[in-house]
C-alpha cells in the first residue's frame, strides 16, 4: 500500500527525568482498554529491554498511588474515552509532581485534547494506532538521561 | 339598500340612520321649519319631498363625486333664488377647503383657508347661517384679493347681496361647507330656508363620512391582507431556514457518529497492529509467514485510513493535503469503474487536457467524489451510453487558474423537481441509496475551496461540473 503508518506526535522538551537516579527506569501505563495496555506494556518491554521496567496499572487511582510512593520515571496515559479519570490523574500529577515525565498515548485524538494536554505539561503526545517502533523511539528519548 | 348593506358595516348603518332621523327631526321642529302647525304649505311640502329624495338618493350612492353632485343639484332645486351652490370639502388635515362641486359641473381650482371668506366662515360655523350684504362684504374683506377675484369668476352676480352658508359636520368632525350665494338683490333668502340647508348639509356630511369610512375600511383590509401575505412569506423563509438547520443537524449527527466510531476503533486497531509487529520481530526475515504478516499489516493500515476519512468528513486533515494531478485521479477512477462500465455497455470518452494546473488536495477524497459522480452516471445509463470525462483550465471563477472537470452522461436525466435537492444529505431517489453520496461529494469539494454544479435534462443526460482551485505556486509536493 506504500503509505507509512503515522502517529501524531510532538515533544516539547527533552529533559532529564526527575527524581530517580537508578540505572533501571520505571515506566507505568494507564489505559482503560486492557488489550491496548497489554500490547503497550509487552511491546515497550520488548523494545527497551532489561534497562527498563514497564508495568501496567489497573486504574488512574493506582497510578496516582504509585507516583506518590516515588521511583516512577515515566507515566504513559490515555486520558480520552468516556471515563475522565485519566484527565483527573494528569491534573493531579501536574500539580503534585511537576518534574514527572508524562506521555499521552490516546485513541481519542482531537485538536482540543492536544491543546489540553499541552497545557498540562505533557512531554509527548501520540495518537493510536501509532506503531510500537515510533512509541519506543519517543519513550527512549524522554527516559534516557 | 341591499347593495349598501353588503358594503357597509352594521354599526355605520345604524349611525347613518340615526343622523338621518336627527336631520329630519330638525326640519320638523316647530317654529323653526314648518310655517303651519298641521299641514305644511305646498312650498314646504315640495321642499320636504326634495329632502326625502336626497335622503333616498344618498343612501344608495357609493361614489363621493356622485354624492357631491346630488347635493349641489338638490340645493339648486331647494333654493331656486341661488345663483348656484358651491360645495367645498376640506383636505385631509383640514388646512384648506377646496371647491368640489358646482351647478354646471365645471369645477375651477378654487380653495380657501378655514375661517376665511364665505366657505371658510361656514366651515367653522356650528349651524347654517343666513347672511346679508354687510356681513358678506365684511367676510370678503378678510379673504385675499386673489381669492375674491377667483370667486367673482364663479359667482354671478358679484358680489352676492345675500347668502346661505352651512357647515358639513358629523359628530364634531368638520368635512366642508356649502355656500349658496343669492342670485339677485331682490330674491333674498329667509330664516325658513335655514332648516332645509342644514338638513341637506347634514345628509351630505353623513353620506360622505360613511363613504369615506367604507374606503378606509377597504384600505385597512387591503393592508391587513398585505401584512398577512408578508407574514406568510416570512413564515416560508423561516420554514426554509429551519429545514436547512435540520439538514445541518443531520450532517452534524453523522459526523459525530463517524468520529465516535473512529475513536472506538483506534484501540483495537492499535492492539492488532502492534501485536502483528511483535510477532514480526520474532520471525526470521526469510520466514514464509512474513508475506501474510505484511498483508495483515497493510490491510489494517487500510482500515485505519478508512476510519480517518470517516472522521475527516468534517475536518479534512491539512497535513494529508498533497499536490495532485486531476487527470491521474480521473484515470484511476475510470479504471475503478471499468467493470461497471463493461457490464452496462458504457463507452468512456476521455478528453483530459494534459496542461491543467495541479491541485492541492486530499487525493483519496477527491477520487471518492469522482467515483461517486461516475457511478451515478452509469446508473443513469441502464441501457448503455457514453460517459464523457473532460478537464480544462477553469475560467474566471477560479482566479489562480483552477481546473474544470466535467463528467457527462447521455442517460435518463434528472427530473427538475429533484435538481435543487441533489446535494442535500439523505435526499435520494434510489431504492437502496443512502442519500449521502452527493452530499459528501459537495462537502469534500467545498472543503477544497471548489464548487460543484449540475445540469440535467430528462431524456438527454446529466453533466456534473466540478471546479477545483489550482495549487499555489511553490506548493508542497507529495
Amino acid at each position: 500500500m506504500g503509505r507509512r503508518w503515522r502517529g501524531v506526535g510532538w515533544i516539547t522538551a527533552i529533559a532529564t527525568s526527575g527524581g530517580c537516579s537508578a540505572a533501571v527506569s520505571h515506566i507505568i501505563i494507564v489505559d482503560s482498554d486492557p488489550t491496548a495496555a497489554l500490547v503497550t506494556q509487552r511491546g515497550l518491554q520488548h523494545i527497551l529491554g532489561s534497562g527498563s521496567v514497564v508495568e501496567q496499572v489497573p486504574s488512574a487511582g493506582a497510578a496516582w498511588l504509585a507516583c506518590a510512593r516515588g521511583g516512577i520515571d515515566l507515566v504513559i496515559i490515555d486520558p480520552g474515552g468516556p471515563d475522565r479519570s485519566g484527565v483527573a490523574l494528569l491534573k493531579a500529577l501536574h500539580h503534585e509532581h511537576p518534574g514527572l515525565t508524562v506521555l499521552v498515548l490516546t485513541a481519542y485524538d482531537t485538536p482540543r485534547l492536544r491543546k489540553q494536554m499541552a497545557a498540562l505539561g505533557v512531554r509527548g503526545y501520540l495518537a493510536k494506532p501509532v506503531g510500537l517502533a515510533e512509541l519506543g523511539a519517543l519513550v527512549r528519548q524522554v527516559v534516557t538521561p | 339598500m341591499a347593495k349598501l348593506r353588503r358594503t357597509m358595516p352594521p354599526s355605520l348603518m345604524r349611525r347613518r340612520q340615526h343622523h338621518l332621523a336627527q336631520a329630519l327631526a330638525r326640519i320638523a321642529q316647530p317654529g323653526h321649519a314648518s310655517p303651519t302647525a298641521d299641514m305644511p304649505s305646498p312650498a314646504v311640502a315640495r321642499r320636504l319631498n326634495a329632502i326625502l329624495a336626497v335622503c333616498a338618493a344618498l343612501l344608495v350612492t357609493q361614489d363621493i363625486e356622485m354624492i357631491l353632485q346630488i347635493v349641489v343639484r338638490e340645493a339648486d332645486t331647494l333654493f331656486p333664488g341661488s345663483s348656484g351652490p358651491l360645495l367645498f370639502l376640506a383636505d385631509e388635515r383640514g388646512e384648506q377647503l377646496w371647491l368640489r362641486a358646482t351647478r354646471d359641473g365645471v369645477v375651477p381650482s378654487l380653495s380657501v383657508q378655514p375661517g376665511q371668506s364665505l366657505a371658510g366662515h361656514a366651515y367653522f360655523a356650528p349651524r347654517a347661517m343666513l347672511m346679508g350684504a354687510a356681513q358678506i362684504d365684511e367676510l370678503l374683506v378678510s379673504a385675499s384679493d386673489e381669492h375674491a377675484a377667483q370667486l367673482a369668476r364663479v359667482v354671478a352676480p358679484w358680489p352676492p347681496r345675500s347668502a346661505l352658508l352651512a357647515p358639513l359636520r358629523v359628530e364634531g368632525q368638520r368635512l366642508g361647507a356649502l355656500v349658496l350665494p343669492g342670485a339677485l338683490p331682490e330674491s333674498r333668502f329667509t330664516p325658513h330656508d335655514l332648516p332645509f340647508i342644514q338638513s341637506l348639509t347634514d345628509l351630505a356630511a353623513v353620506a360622505i363620512s360613511a363613504r369615506r369610512q367604507v374606503v378606509r375600511t377597504a384600505a385597512l383590509q387591503h393592508d391587513l391582507a398585505q401584512s398577512r401575505s408578508l407574514h406568510e412569506q416570512a413564515q416560508a423563509r423561516l420554514d426554509a431556514a429551519q429545514a436547512q438547520l435540520l439538514q445541518s443537524a443531520k450532517l452534524a449527527a453523522v459526523g459525530e457518529l463517524a468520529a465516535s466510531v473512529a475513536h472506538e476503533i483506534n484501540n483495537p486497531l492499535y492492539a492488532a497492529r502492534n501485536s502483528l509487529y511483535l510477532v514480526g520481530q520474532e520471525l526470521p526475515d526469510d520466514a514464509p509467514q512474513r508475506v501474510f504478516l505484511d498483508i495483515a499489516q497493510s490491510e489494517l493500515g487500510r482500515i485505519a485510513r478508512i476510519i480517518t476519512r470517516m472522521r475527516d468528513f468534517y475536518r479534512p486533515a491539512r497535513d494529508e493535503l498533497e499536490t495532485t494531478d486531476v487527470n491521474d485521479l480521473l484515470d484511476e477512477t475510470i479504471e475503478l469503474v471499468r467493470t461497471h462500465l463493461r457490464h452496462g455497455q458504457v463507452t468512456v470518452v476521455r478528453a483530459l487536457d494534459p496542461l491543467v494546473s495541479p491541485i492541492t488536495a486530499h487525493a483519496d477524497q477527491v477520487r471518492q467524489v469522482f467515483l461517486n459522480v461516475m457511478l451515478n452516471a452509469c446508473d443513469a445509463m441502464p441501457g448503455g451510453g457514453v460517459l464523457t470525462v473532460t478537464t480544462s483550465p477553469a475560467g474566471g471563477r477560479a482566479p489562480a487558474g483552477g481546473v474544470l472537470i466535467a463528467i457527462a452522461d447521455d442517460g435518463t436525466g434528472i427530473a427538475p423537481e429533484h435538481l435543487p435537492h441533489l446535494f442535500e444529505p439523505f435526499y435520494t431517489t434510489k431504492p437502496q441509496g443512502t442519500g449521502l453520496g452527493l452530499a459528501i461529494s459537495a462537502h469534500i469539494i467545498t472543503q477544497h475551496g471548489g464548487g460543484i454544479t449540475v445540469e440535467s435534462e430528462l431524456g438527454i443526460g446529466t453533466t456534473f461540473r466540478i471546479v477545483l482551485p489550482a495549487s499555489p505556486p511553490g506548493g508542497r509536493r507529495a
